[in-house]
């Protein structure tokens, strides 16, 4: 069996009194585009900082190619960080700042210059080679980061919110040139941020993390589609969360009872709870059906209208229940010319069985 | 269309005043008493080169005027390497506190008049002083260390040395961590870090600290004369006895005009090489 690239063992990271880090275990493999995701404080930058060497792991290891590289410093490390900041070399040319690494690495000057000027070629910006960093849009610096850490050829390129200073056109633009990049390079991406959509958008695997800890790791469609639990289900929002206490159990299945209604969901990978346990499911926003007349449905919520939102063809609407909780419903702009909100009075949130995905007891 | 205002101006008058009434005033007085005459012991006014053709037609002036330099710039040299470690520490290595209490510590000696703390040395280098005293236990000495140039530069450090501390810890403390950690990241050793990009990133606090130092040192009288001994004289002890020999109060002002070029000229020369956009 070929070793995972990266693999992080019982990885646990104090500051003095605060644990930044909690028992984390989870592995890379070579290719892959991976993104840790999670609020700020969650640990996630700290993880990406102790796979760089910048910070050491207070427990557990760290190993790479099957290596633990806990002892290793940061400079003798393949592993060039792409900084939110950029911390480009401000008294250098961009040009100079893409030799960078390779000069560090003792190849030549001639070659130096060549494989730079190559890989401002690559990233469109090789008319800027001798300018000043200072006098580089952020998009272009932006690029001019990226080809001074991946000249160096690592295997393993890590990124921590590179694009949150950019303007949101900006973003898709880089979100593809990322994409693509990791593609042709066929290298590992490990991609840090607290954004969804570039998360989702790119990787092939999301870790999410909160307060020190893994919640969930997955594909993003697993991520969006099953939320493992509530921490997840409310980070990854558009989804209608119904809490209840639990009133009956059987194989596979459980009842909820709640202030909006008594429903029966699938427990799915999660142990069964026990009667009396508060519990969860969630359905998410754009399973979630609207009309005007009562469905025959068992999963039935009557609410009324509150507020619309339009995002191009996407069309949310927000309902409020009778217990006062706020329920989403996301659909197409075209669906929704079907329904005759306007005259009515009390609408009708429902879903299908299968639709209901119970996140567990908190 | 611009307004005339009082309260601004009125923010403005007191530096205008003060400067030219104690700098510019001065400093015109000394270049105009430079073309004076000396005659019986008693100054007049008057335009004459007579006293510039003398002093710098001197060697001894030129020996004395070459000396301050070498003893300035080796004492600057000396001062910004001694420095460095300790800054780089406070800036890089210790805590927000540790840091806080040494830039005081390094305050405390500004509190004592310098000349006492030159005649303090006294103690410490004299040839039954305490490193003499120190060494003889090894066999060694007693070393000459008064009197000499090894004397005047350690009373400059006295002056310069906590100050260039100092500066040089601010001028660390502002470079950017992450661009140590990306000099790190792509394979920079520690020790190449510092003048790969600590260095250039700090160069105009590093410069304006040595340009501090040099004009401390090179315009300082206390140092060579008590710990230097006098002989051979630097500029400023050459002013003090250019005017006890004979009232030669314009030959003097030639001398100051002199420091006061020099130093101008490195200050200038200092500022524009802190400011310059880019390195080499």
């Amino acid at each position: 069996m070929v070793a995972p690239l990266v693999e992080f063992r019982s990885v646990v990271k104090r500051f003095d009194d605060f644990v930044a880090v909690e028992d984390v275990n989870f592995t890379i493999d070579a290719g892959e585009f991976v993104a840790i995701m999670g609020p700020s404080g969650c640990g996630k930058t700290t993880t990406l900082r102790m796979l760089a060497g910048l910070e050491a792991p207070s427990e557990g290891n760290i190993l790479m190619d099957g290596r633990v590289m806990n002892d290793v410093p940061a400079h003798e490390r393949d592993t060039p960080l792409v900084w939110q900041s950029l911390a480009l070399f401000p008294f250098l040319t961009a040009r100079e700042n893409v030799e960078f690494g390779l000069q560090m690495r003792g190849v030549g000057a001639a070659e130096c210059r060549r494989r730079a000027l190559e890989w401002l070629d690559r990233m469109e910006i090789s008319e800027f080679a001798e300018r000043d960093i200072a006098s580089l849009s952020g998009g272009q610096k932006q690029r001019v980061a990226l080809a001074r850490s991946l000249v160096i050829e690592p295997r393993i390129l890590l990124l921590d919110e590179p694009l949150s200073a950019l303007d949101a056109n900006l973003v898709i633009r880089m979100q593809s040139v990322l994409t693509r990049l990791q593609r042709e390079l066929g290298i590992t991406f490990v991609y840090v941020t607290h954004s969804q959509s570039e998360a989702f958008a790119m990787a092939d695997r999301v870790v999410i993390m909160s307060r020190g800890h893994i919640s969930q790791i997955g594909s993003p469609k697993d991520i969006y589609r099953a939320p493992a639990n509530r921490f997840v289900a409310e980070f990854v929002g558009r989804n209608n969360i119904i809490a209840g206490a639990v009133t009956k159990t059987a194989a596979k299945t459980v009842t909820i009872e709640g202030s909006l209604g008594s429903f029966t969901v699938q427990t799915g990978q999660h142990d069964a709870p026990r009667k009396g346990d508060v519990a969860r499911f969630v359905v998410a926003a754009d399973l979630a059906q609207i009309s005007v007349k009562k469905p025959k449905s068992a999963n039935v919520i009557p609410c009324s209208l509150i507020s619309e939102e339009f995002i191009g063809s996407i069309v949310t609407l927000f309902l409020e229940a009778e217990d006062g909780s706020e329920l989403k419903v996301q659909l197409q702009e075209r669906e929704l010319s079907k329904v005759d909100l306007k005259s009515a009075t009390t609408t009708y949130l429902s879903w299908a069985d299968e639709h209901g995905h119970y996140i567990g007891v908190d | 269309m611009r307004t005339f205002s009082i309260f601004k101006q009125t923010f403005r008058l007191p530096i205008v005043l003060w400067q030219s009434l104690f700098f510019i005033g001065p400093l015109c007085f000394t270049v105009a008493m430079s073309f004076f005459i000396v005659r019986n012991y008693r100054m007049q006014e008057d335009f004459v080169m007579k006293n510039w053709a003398k002093m710098l037609g001197r060697d001894y002036f030129w020996d004395s005027y070459f000396l301050t330099w070498g003893l300035a710039g080796i004492g600057t040299i000396v001062t910004m390497t001694v420095a460095f470690p300790a800054a780089y520490t406070l800036a890089f290595k210790v805590s927000e506190t540790v840091r806080r209490w040494a830039i005081f510590m390094l305050i405390i000696p500004f509190f004592t008049s310098y000349l006492v703390r030159i005649f303090s040395w006294y103690v410490i280098l004299a040839e039954s002083g305490v490193i003499n005293a120190g060494l003889s236990y090894l066999g060694l000495g007693p070393f000459v260390m008064l009197n000499t140039k090894f004397g005047t530069v350690v009373g400059y450090m006295t002056l310069t040395l906590p100050l260039v501390i100092i500066l040089q810890t601010f001028a660390l403390s502002n470079v950017d961590r992450s661009l140590v950690e990306a000099a790190f990241n792509l394979g920079c050793r520690p020790f190449r870090t510092i003048y790969r990009v600590i260095l250039p990133m700090a160069r105009t606090g590093l410069i304006i600290a040595a340009v501090f130092c040099f004009i401390l040192s090179f315009g300082d009288f206390v140092s060579p004369y008590y710990l230097g001994g006098s002989k051979p004289p630097t500029l400023p002890i050459l002013i003090v006895d250019t005017v006890k020999s004979g009232q030669q109060w314009p030959r003097a002002a030639v001398v100051a005009v002199v420091m006061m070029v020099t130093l101008f000229v490195v200050a200038f020369a200092g500022i524009m090489a802190a400011y310059r956009r880019r390195v080499g």
